[in-house]
């Protein structure tokens, strides 16, 4: 439990360093102004939404392999952390989007991947809930978690190519935005990307261990053990 | 293994054909939503062919999840699923034959979409009638490879329908919007620059997710409840 507490701590440290660069180090961009300062929020939320998806594959195919609960829970904790960064990033990138080209969307390859993979983890998170309900039992929701984990990310590039030839024909908003960012702020946005790194490990890790502790208190309800100390941090799960 | 998935699929189709509800659902739900879109063109205007071809091919989408929900519930009385499990068929023939009866139904029900899109929504086939039916088949095998894959998420008494509609519309996106793209053109009778990529588009995904299919079939259809 200290280990979680000393990475929060960390987290907290960092996520502070990256505004003070966010809003003392990085210079003020020309053209946007203040607005411009979202893409260093968004960008680490959006690329951390894609390493949680990430995950739920290798996690899932795991499971496939060796059935281990343990990875079945991983998958699920990178997929919750998932959808929710991902959300985040869609309203921040709208949020620019309607502050830079004046729409709230656009076809763009990267905003419409996005959207479609929070679709996509959404109904993943949909299934898995699904067992509360007195629906599927916990062994079978795990295999067929784990079977739409790896069918949703093969979809990734997919979905990433043909948003982008879609978009070559139809009449294009905007030009993706150039690369020429200052050196301050490419600073700025690997400070963050880290910060927001950190963070994606802490919450994963807090929900990890989480499921862990469900897991237990399931397998003690069920098989009535007595020897559980009673407590939280309790070790012994093997009932 | 095959012939065995060509039992399968012959089984599935006489029940789907003879007495089934999927075939007939999916064809009056199509046609009422092909319809109801058409209420959205204002009299006297014409629904360009790319709305044409998203209504034709949301029809599709539809028809699909009531078809692989049908193919699926034939086995789950009287344990008839742990029979054919039990049976000497292999689960991947399971999947194929699905797949196969799947993909039937579904051009059948396409053959009813074709003519009410031509009618209710004002199109015609100008331009070529070959690309019209390659593309048909292209992008019906990806929509029944995935169908046949994540419809046996509808097995055991938890199952969900509607959950299979969500789950499966999203990830249907690339291969639909190739067909949107390729219908529209003929449609309109201006084949798209880009139909070269929109077909290459369609034989990835048939072909990663016929893959897919046929790896993790087994993982999913399962004798549990």
């Amino acid at each position: 439990m200290s280990n979680i507490r000393i990475l929060s701590a960390l987290t907290l440290i960092a996520l502070i360093v990256g505004q003070w660069f966010i809003w003392a180090y990085a210079p003020l961009e020309e053209t946007m102004g203040l607005v411009q300062k979202i893409f260093y929020i968004h960008m680490p939320l959006a690329w951390w939404a894609l390493v949680s998806f990430f995950v739920v594959f290798a996690a899932s195919i795991r499971h496939l392999m060796t059935r281990s609960a343990g990875s079945d829970i991983l998958a699920g904790a990178a997929a919750e952390i998932g959808v929710l960064l991902s959300g985040l990033a869609l309203v921040s990138g709208s949020i620019w989007g309607r502050a830079a080209w004046n729409v709230w969307w656009t076809w763009d390859p990267r905003l419409t991947t996005t959207l479609i993979m929070w679709f996509v983890y959404a109904g993943y998170l949909v299934l898995r809930g699904s067992s509360a309900g007195g629906g599927m039992g916990g062994e079978r929701r795990a295999m067929v978690s784990a079977v739409l984990g790896v069918v949703a990310f093969l979809d990734v590039p997919l979905v990433f190519y043909s948003a982008r030839i879609w978009r070559s024909v139809h009449p294009a908003v905007l030009a993706s935005q150039g690369g020429g960012l200052e050196p301050e702020m490419w600073h700025t946005v690997l400070v963050n990307l880290a910060a927001f790194g950190l963070l994606w490990l802490t919450l994963l890790w807090a929900r990890y261990s989480l499921g862990r502790a469900e897991e237990r208190a399931q397998a003690l309800l069920l098989h009535g053990s007595p020897d559980a100390q009673g407590g939280q941090a309790g070790q012994g799960g093997q009932a | 293994m095959l012939r065995r998935a060509g039992f399968i699929a012959a089984k599935d189709l006489r029940l789907s054909v003879g007495g089934g509800q999927g075939l007939v659902q999916a064809m009056l739900l199509g046609l009422l939503l092909i319809f109801l879109f058409s209420l959205s063109r204002p009299t006297g205007e014409l629904v360009s062919g790319q709305a044409a071809g998203a209504i034709f091919w949301l029809a599709s989408a539809f028809g699909l999840v009531l078809v692989f929900n049908d193919l699926f519930s034939l086995e789950e009385g009287q344990g008839c699923r742990l029979g054919l499990l039990s049976s000497p068929v292999p689960e991947h023939a399971v999947w194929l034959g699905k797949g196969l009866a799947g993909f039937a139904l579904l051009v059948i029900s396409q053959a009813v979409f074709l003519p009410a899109a031509a009618v209710f929504l004002g199109q015609d086939i100008q331009g070529s009638w070959g690309v019209l039916i390659l593309a048909l088949i292209g992008v019906d095998w990806g929509l029944a490879a995935l169908g046949a894959l994540l419809g046996a998420l509808a097995q055991g008494q938890g199952a969900r329908e509607s959950l299979f509609s969500v789950i499966l519309f999203p990830l249907l996106l690339p291969v639909l919007l190739g067909g949107i793209r390729i219908f529209a053109g003929v449609f309109s009778g201006d084949a798209a620059s880009d139909q070269g990529l929109w077909a290459g588009i369609i034989v990835a995904f048939d072909a990663v997710f016929t893959a897919a299919g046929a790896f993790l079939f087994p993982f999913l259809y399962t004798g549990e409840e």
